[in-house]
């Protein structure tokens, strides 16, 4: 594994030991579990819709207004605690095959969300009126479906591998 | 109060309910994984339902959507999240009963439940109708809120509580 020394440097960071020795890590993780599991839930309202399988009278500009504010919320809190969780065993969480899969998989979803807002905004019209289809904004939203439930399983799955 | 949890823990360790999750969470391969990301996947609806809810009607989320319409919508997901969430979390208090009843974070965990359950199911009434302006509705939201993070959160403390208990 590449910079193994950097890794296992960063665990003797004081910061890194602070959290892993005391209630912080804990507190961390339940946080982790609030924000990540608040990314999913809110972005399942827009997969579906996207989707065209549930609120359809709604636009889906308007909706996605609404909610993606919130939903990067509770991802740069994940984020951040999950800097937090990994710093005090960073050796060991990049030697994870759980846990590449998971970085591997928040990039997917990344690219995803980006594709997502260009075609949001290319057809706007035609997907706020929840009249005609788009497959790219269906594919879009099934990916986002399946690529943060693998995320969620891939992090919960972490804690099983040694 | 101990001594009826510890009775409790010891005839559901007798019981055959117990053997059955303890063969099927150590014999098939990724189960008790597999169970646990069904829990965390109930609790994300749970995120993206009750704890939306709230924070639309605290007036931080959601603008907009109309409140009653948007209830209708979500309520749904909090109560089938329910079953799922006890089926999920069944199996592992069957397999080891001691180290849940003996848990008192465990203990609080379900004790936020109660108030949490009764304010949904009290929201759930009220919120759906378009003249909804009761003066309590933001206090329960803001309540309802701190009990659902509070079990979310009391739910990942337990494994960490465990080590501060000796023999189990």
């Amino acid at each position: 594994m590449p910079f193994t020394d950097f890794w296992m440097a960063m665990e003797t960071w004081p910061l890194s030991m602070r959290i892993g020795e005391s209630a912080w890590f804990p507190l961390l993780e339940s946080l982790h579990v609030v924000g990540a599991t608040f990314v999913v839930g809110s972005i399942l309202m827009i997969d579906l819709r996207l989707l065209r399988l549930a609120g359809r009278e709604h636009a889906l500009s308007r909706m996605m207004r609404d909610v993606v504010p919130w939903t990067w919320g509770a991802f740069i809190l994940a984020a951040v605690t999950g800097l937090g969780l990994f710093i005090t065993r960073a050796s060991a969480y990049v030697e994870n095959r759980a846990f590449q899969i998971k970085v591997l998989l928040l990039l997917l979803a990344g690219v995803n969300m980006l594709l997502l807002h260009r075609v949001t905004l290319r057809e706007r019209e035609r997907l706020d009126s929840g009249e005609s289809r788009s497959t790219a904004a269906q594919m879009a939203g099934a990916c986002s479906l399946v690529v943060w439930i693998g995320v969620i399983v891939a992090g919960r799955w972490v804690g099983h591998l040694s | 109060m101990t001594d009826m949890l510890g009775a409790l823990a010891r005839s559901i360790a007798a019981s055959p309910a117990h053997d059955g999750a303890t063969y099927l969470l150590g014999n098939v391969p990724g189960l008790p994984p597999i169970v646990q990301s069904v829990h965390l996947l109930a609790v994300a609806a749970l995120m993206g339902s009750i704890v939306l809810l709230d924070l639309k009607v605290l007036g931080l989320a959601l603008p907009g959507q109309s409140l009653p319409d948007l209830t209708r919508r979500l309520i749904p997901w909090t109560w089938w999240a329910l079953p799922a969430l006890v089926l999920s979390g069944l199996p592992f208090v069957l397999a080891r009963p001691h180290r849940y009843l003996a848990n008192p974070v465990f203990g609080i965990k379900l004790a936020l439940l109660v108030p949490a359950l009764v304010l949904t199911f009290t929201m759930q009434r009220w919120l759906p109708r378009e003249d909804s302006k009761h003066a309590a509705l933001p206090w329960f939201a803001a309540l309802s809120l701190v009990l659902w993070l509070g079990i979310v959160m009391a739910g990942r403390w337990i494994a960490y509580a465990d080590y501060l208990f000796e023999g189990e």
